[in-house]
Parts: structure tokens; sequence; C-alpha cells
């Protein structure tokens, strides 16, 4: 059957259509829509799963683990640094193994689009000796799930699938199962407390050996089932080109479009790679450039003094791939003379540039302009967080982003390396609970002076609105006991539209402080402009347009707050762009010095 | 056939949904089609750009200097990647007034912006308006007025009467335009 499908939503029904039963993870661009189709598939046709987002990704892993060792077919999703956070688990699962199926999809982002680092997740199965298959495409990576799933039963170990942004946010017809024939997995616990709880050192040595071993009849499987037939189909040209996941469609796309003879041979399973078999395929060649991204991970399991690649800087290092670079790599090695035809000018003049803001009428954006009201630049450090906040980059509210849950630790440490000034943290209710948690136990313990405040809009907002575990049990689990279970003092407020309102409670905030030995942590119940449910109870739907006589163009609303509507207009005076602006209200009144910003009248 | 087309606009515009109407449109006469949306960061307000690749391709990304149709709902979003566009016989089907500059390719204006002030369409729907708009001016453009209109009905059938009366106006209104 013929179904266009997006990337994650392919991997999705590849689950279904594997008898996966089991799926925990954690939202990360470019993962999230996986969980959410997977459960959309389920209620589609009435599928007994389990499919629910974790706090963290170490959380969502080891619940998927577990079902796996009881003899389930599970799934765990993640970002590539959601990939660090679960890696504990998964370097001793490697060792240990299961007895049903267990894949682990972790989703790469090359060219940073949305990431910190652009970390390649096939390297992190090399390190944790774990099969990889990369797709290049959505056909693929539905082709892929059930081809892992089978070699995760048949070696009783996870299997990584590695889609690329590119494939979990592209959109390709593919063709799928045409029944869903969905059968549940009894899970049956198995006692074997010499496997699942192996003792160091004798017991996970000899895991150790069975590790080894296994990933070396891994890579002869590899030879025999996916390698070997394509090999024996190649041409036999001069050039070889080693492809893995999305590098192959740039190579086959550039070498049909400039006419190159060469051979294009594509790994699916990029580790554990046959190393003996492949360099010996090397030797019919008089050159081999392997194109993968982003990191060298097939180059780095092989040796050949024709090969080339990013280790002998013929092959681009960092961002994502394109034909251009495929093309540069050609002549790096001398195979093309040609330049490249994927060049172009830009446009010559300077563009007004559009970067990441938060939404209009984003409550964050308020709750950072009253942050920098009250606790002034000089005098203050803001750590902050992963999450929509760190848009307020923008507004000059955020001096460090590290990594998921830092904002607590790094709030800690700034505040022993720099007593002169007040610390004040920003994460999101999120995060908090994904992380920030045991560096908050950790403050009050060691009795750091801080402010946290923690930005509750009650959904994952940036990856996609999931669901948070306090809007899901808002009886069970609260923010607030939280925060006072772990011993710190805790405010708690009710964001509204009203800047006044927002400055007036953070100068609260700072008198509390004062007060305070330790950790403040400070609740802000807001909520998400995109949130169908909460959102329209909160905006008052009053648009603002400017009075241009008032406007003297002092530049407050365009560097401190930053709403995406706001522009200059050709006779340099502030203008709103009716289009974009959501009728929050908040700029009228207590924005403009000289109360520029008025009520727009709508038909 | 091969038929490239980027898709540049600003968050919350509706570039994607545009992708999914595209692929499907591909889908139902049985072509290779593939479309990518960069999700980027921010939801709303910020640059987006998408590709939609129909014919016999494997990468869904389009290089520089590739693309048939750069669809512009923006004039500066169509500027920042009017480098997409094949050199010769590329075409930028753009939203955006008269100050939008001269450049050296085909370029197809309509100021739908001031036609949604004007109350002649809904904001909503200016991707759509675009959409027909491209349909209607570009004599390469790889579907028919039905072929949208079904691909439409098939994405979501609820408002799919909606949308084809802006993809007709658009049609309509593209008459006027040189």
């Amino acid at each position: 059957m013929k179904k266009i499908l997006m990337g994650n939503e392919a991997i999705a029904l590849g689950l279904i259509h594997s008898n996966v039963d089991m799926v925990s993870g954690y939202p990360g661009t470019p993962s999230s829509e996986i969980i959410g189709n997977f459960q959309k598939f389920s209620k589609e046709f009435d599928c007994d799963t389990y499919a629910q987002w974790a706090t963290n990704e170490k959380v969502g892993f080891e619940v998927a683990y577990a079902g796996a060792i009881a003899g389930k077919r599970t799934c765990t999703t993640l970002k590539q640094v959601g990939l660090n956070v679960a890696s504990d688990a998964l370097m001793s699962a490697s060792y240990i193994g299961h007895l049903g199926a267990m894949i682990l999809v972790s989703a790469d982002d090359p060219g940073f689009h949305s990431s910190q680092t652009e970390q390649d997740s096939r390297s992190f199965a090399k390190f944790a000796k774990i099969p990889v298959f990369d797709p290049a495409t959505p056909q693929e990576a539905y082709d892929m799930v059930k081809t892992a799933l089978d070699l995760s039963q048949k070696f009783e170990i996870p299997v990584m699938l590695r889609p690329v942004m590119r494939v979990s946010h592209a959109r390709e017809i593919c063709d799928v199962d045409d029944e869903v024939d969905f059968q549940p997995n009894r899970g049956e616990f198995k006692r074997d407390v010499g496997r699942w709880a192996a003792v160091p050192p004798k017991g996970r040595f000899a895991q150790g050996l069975e590790q080894l071993e296994r990933i070396d009849k891994i890579a002869l499987y590899n030879w025999e089932n996916f390698i070997k037939p394509r090999v024996d189909e190649l041409s036999s040209s001069d050039t070889l080109c080693l492809t893995s996941g999305t590098g192959d469609g740039y190579v086959r796309e550039a070498v049909e479009d400039m006419d190159i003879k060469a051979d294009i041979l594509k790994i699916d399973l990029p580790y554990p790679l046959p190393k003996k078999e492949l360099e010996n395929l090397f030797k019919n060649y008089k050159k081999v450039i392997i194109f993968e991204e982003s990191y060298p991970c097939m180059e780095e399991q092989l040796s050949s003094p024709n090969l080339h690649g990013k280790l002998t800087n013929d092959v681009h290092k960092i961002d994502e791939f394109s034909k251009d670079k495929v093309i540069r790599a050609f002549n790096n090695v001398g195979l093309l003379e040609k330049s490249s035809p994927y060049q172009n000018a830009k446009f010559a003049d300077e563009l007004p540039v559009r970067p990441p803001n938060l939404c209009p009428g984003c409550p964050h954006r308020d709750v950072y302009y009253a942050i920098m009201k009250v606790f002034r630049k000089k005098k203050s450090i803001y750590p902050s967080d992963i999450g929509c906040y760190t848009l307020a980059l923008n507004q000059g509210a955020i001096d460090t982003v590290l990594c998921m849950g830092a904002s607590v630790a790094m709030a800690s440490g700034f505040s022993i390396a720099d007593k002169s000034k007040t610390v004040i943290a920003s994460i999101g209710d999120s995060t908090f609970t994904h992380s920030g948690v045991a560096p908050l136990i950790n403050a009050v313990y060691q009795k750091h002076k801080f402010i946290l405040v923690i930005m509750d809009n009650s959904v994952t907002a940036m990856t996609g609105r999931q669901e948070t575990p306090e809007r899901a049990n808002p009886g069970e689990i609260n923010l607030k006991h939280i925060v006072e279970g772990c011993g710190a003092t805790c405010m708690e407020h009710i964001y509204t539209p009203d800047l006044d309102e927002s400055i007036a409670f953070m100068k609260e905030v700072k008198k509390k402080h004062e007060e305070t030995d330790g950790p403040l942590v400070v609740i802000m119940r807001e909520f998400c402009v995109l949130d169908k449910e909460r959102a329209p109870q909160m905006l008052p739907g009053i648009y603002a347009t400017v009075d241009p006589d008032k406007c003297v163009a002092c530049d407050i609303c365009t560097t401190q707050y930053k709403c995406p509507p706001m522009h200059y207009n050709e006779d340099h005076k502030i203008e709103i762009d009716p289009f974009l602006c959501i009728g929050c209200d908040a700029c009228i009144e207590d924005l403009c010095p000289t109360d520029a910003f008025i009520e727009r009248e709508v038909k | 056939m091969k038929y490239q087309i980027v898709i540049a606009g600003i968050g919350g515009q509706g570039a994607v949904f545009l992708v999914k109407v595209l692929s499907i449109a591909a889908g139902l006469k049985d072509q290779k089609c593939l479309g990518t949306e960069n999700h980027g960061m921010s939801q709303r307000g910020g640059s987006v750009s998408c590709y939609v690749k129909v014919g016999n391709f494997y990468s869904p990304a389009i290089d520089e200097g590739q693309a048939d149709l750069l669809i512009a709902l923006e004039g500066n979003e169509g500027l920042r990647n009017i480098q997409y566009l094949k050199k010769d016989g590329g075409t930028i089907v753009v939203n955006a007034d008269e100050k939008f500059p001269q450049i050296e390719y085909k370029t197809v204006k309509i100021d739908a912006f001031k036609k949604a002030t004007d109350g002649e369409l809904p904001i909503q729907a200016l991707n759509v308006y675009m959409l027909g708009v491209s349909l209607a001016k570009d004599p390469n453009f790889p579907f028919t007025i039905k072929d949208i209109e079904e691909a439409i009905r098939v994405m979501n059938a609820k408002v799919a009467d909606k949308n084809i009366a802006v993809l007709h106006k658009a049609i309509e209104d593209s008459r006027s335009i040189k």
C-alpha cells in the first residue's frame, strides 16, 4: 500500500507493523513526532500498546529496556543529545542484552538546525558496541525499523536506528504493509541473576567477551546479508563511493547530474563493518571516497591507502551535507576538475534578520522583561536552559546555555565563584522535571544562594507541545510540592499579560531572595500561546497598533522586548504587523515610555 | 519530469501545509516526491524554508541554483532564499508590494497582505493563495487545478471548500498580473 509519510510517521508505522508494544521516550527535535504518531496509529488500528513520554531520556530508555528484558518488543525515542542522558543505561545494556527486541531511535541534526551539538549517534553506537542502521529516506526508515527489530531479537541486543533531520522531517510516498496484524508480546520476566545483575569484575568481564564476539558476528552478518548482495551489483569503475544514510542521496544526485563515472555502495548498517571484506573490495578501485554525516564513523573502522574521507581532509567535517560538498570532495581527490554547479549568488543587499524568537504574546517575554528590569544586567548573571525560553537570548536576558538541566547547577557554581552578582537562573517546567531536581537538592544541601525561575507553561513547548507530568496528573504531581520537598523556599505566581504586575512581583522576589539563606525557587504559572486548550482563555484579544505621533524611535521595544510584530517602517516609526499580533495586550500601557502602543480597532 | 520547489516564509504562515498538499498531489498522480520541512527553533515568526522535489530524486534537500520555483510567502524570505533558484528559468512567486526589488529571475509579484487587509482573503489562507498564483503563472508547474483541489480535500476535508475557494480566487486574481 502506498502512503505519504513523514519520516517520523514512517518509523511509528514500522513499529506497529513490527509488533512493538512498548514505546517510551523524551521529546527532542527532530525525533519528537514518533511517539505521537505511534499513539495515533495504535488508536487507529486498535492496538493494545504502551506509549508514553518519560521524564527524561535515561528513564525512557530504561523503561523500554526492562520491557525487552521481559521479552517484549520495545522502542525508545530521543534526539542525539538525549542519547548522552541515556548513555549510562545504554553502555551497560550493551553488555547485558535482553530476551525480546529493542530499537533505540536516536535522531541526529547535522547542520545544528535545532541542537547544541552535531554529534553523530552512529559513533555513539560504535562506542557502546551496538549495531546501528542509517536510513536515507522515510521509506528506508520504515523498512529498517523492521530489520533492526529482527536483528535485535536475533542477537539479543538493543539496535539503534539513526535518522537525521532530513529523514525524520522528510515526506515521501512510502510502500507499506497493507494489513495490520498486530500481535502484542507476552511479557514474562525470567529470573537470571547472573545475566540481569552481572557483578563486576567476573560477571561483566564474561559479558564483555560475549559483547566482542557478538559484534564480530554482526559484522559478518552485515556483510553476508546487507553488503555483499550490493557488491555483486557494482559495475566496476575506477572509483568507489561508500555511502551511509543521507550521504547516499547527495552522492547519487551529484554523480547523475555531473555524469561522473563511479560505483556507489550504500551501507545500511555503518557499524559494525566487516573490515577485511570491505578492505579487500577496495583493492579493486583506484580511489575510494566515504560520504557520511556527520562523523567519520565508517571511516574510522577501515583502513586502506586509497581511502579518502574526513580523516584525509577531502570531505567536509562540519555542517549538513549538500551536493556542493560532494563535488568539492571529488575536486579534492583529483577526480573532477569542473567546479560545482551548486553555487549561486545570494541576494546582494542586507536583509533584515529574523532570528528564532519567542512567539508573539508569549508570557516568557514578559517574565524576562520583568527580570531584567528588576535584576539589572551589570549586577546579575542569567544562566538558562534548553527550551523555548532559550530564545530570550534575543532580549539579552540569558547569559549561558549548556545542556538540559544545567541552569540549576550552573547557578550554584556562579553563586560560589562570583559573589558580587545576583544569580537568577531560568528553566522550563519540563526541563526541571527532566534534570533540574537533583541539582536543586544539591543547592539546598549546600545552601547555594540564587534564584531559580521555573517558566511553567505546562507543555514541552519547543518540540511541539508534548504533555508534561504535571499537566497529565495535576492531582499527584505539583511543581511546588516537588520544590518544597527538595527543601527550597518557593514562591508561586500566576502570570497575567500585565507588565507592571510582573515587574512588581519580581521586586518581591528580589526582597525574598535577600532574606533567604539558600536557593529561592519561583514558579511562574504561564501558558503557551499555541496551546489550543488554554491560550484562548488567557489571551484578551486586544490587538495593538502604534500612534506614530507618539513614537520617538527609542528602541526599547525592539531591543528589550522584541515581539515579532514590532518593526520600524520607512518613516522610522514603529509599526505592528497586524497579521502577527496575537492580541495579548501586554505592550499597551506599560511597555512604551511615550505610550505609543494603543489598541487597534478590530473590524 | 523533474521539478524542484522551495517554499519560504515566516513561522505560522503555513509553509509546511504546502509541503503536505504538494506531496499528496504527487501521490495521487503516482509521481515520486520528496519533501522536507525545516521545523527550526522558533514556532512563530522565524524564517522557515521547505523543499519539495517531484520526480526521480534521492535526497530531499535542494542545493543552490537548482529550484524551478520559489514560493515566497513574504518578500524578504523570498530574497533570503533566492540563491536556490535556477540561474536560467527559475521563477519566484512572491507576496510583496511595489517596493520588492528588481531581480534577475522571472518574478510574479502579488500583494497578498494588502488583499488580506482589505478583507479579500483570510490571512490564514495566504499559503493556499500563493500556491494558486504559482499554479496559474508558472507554465511548468507540475500539477493542475484539479490535482491541487483533490489534494486539499484529502488533506483536510473539513476546511477544503474554504481553501479551494481561495485557490480559485488566486487563479482569478493572477489574470491581472503581468
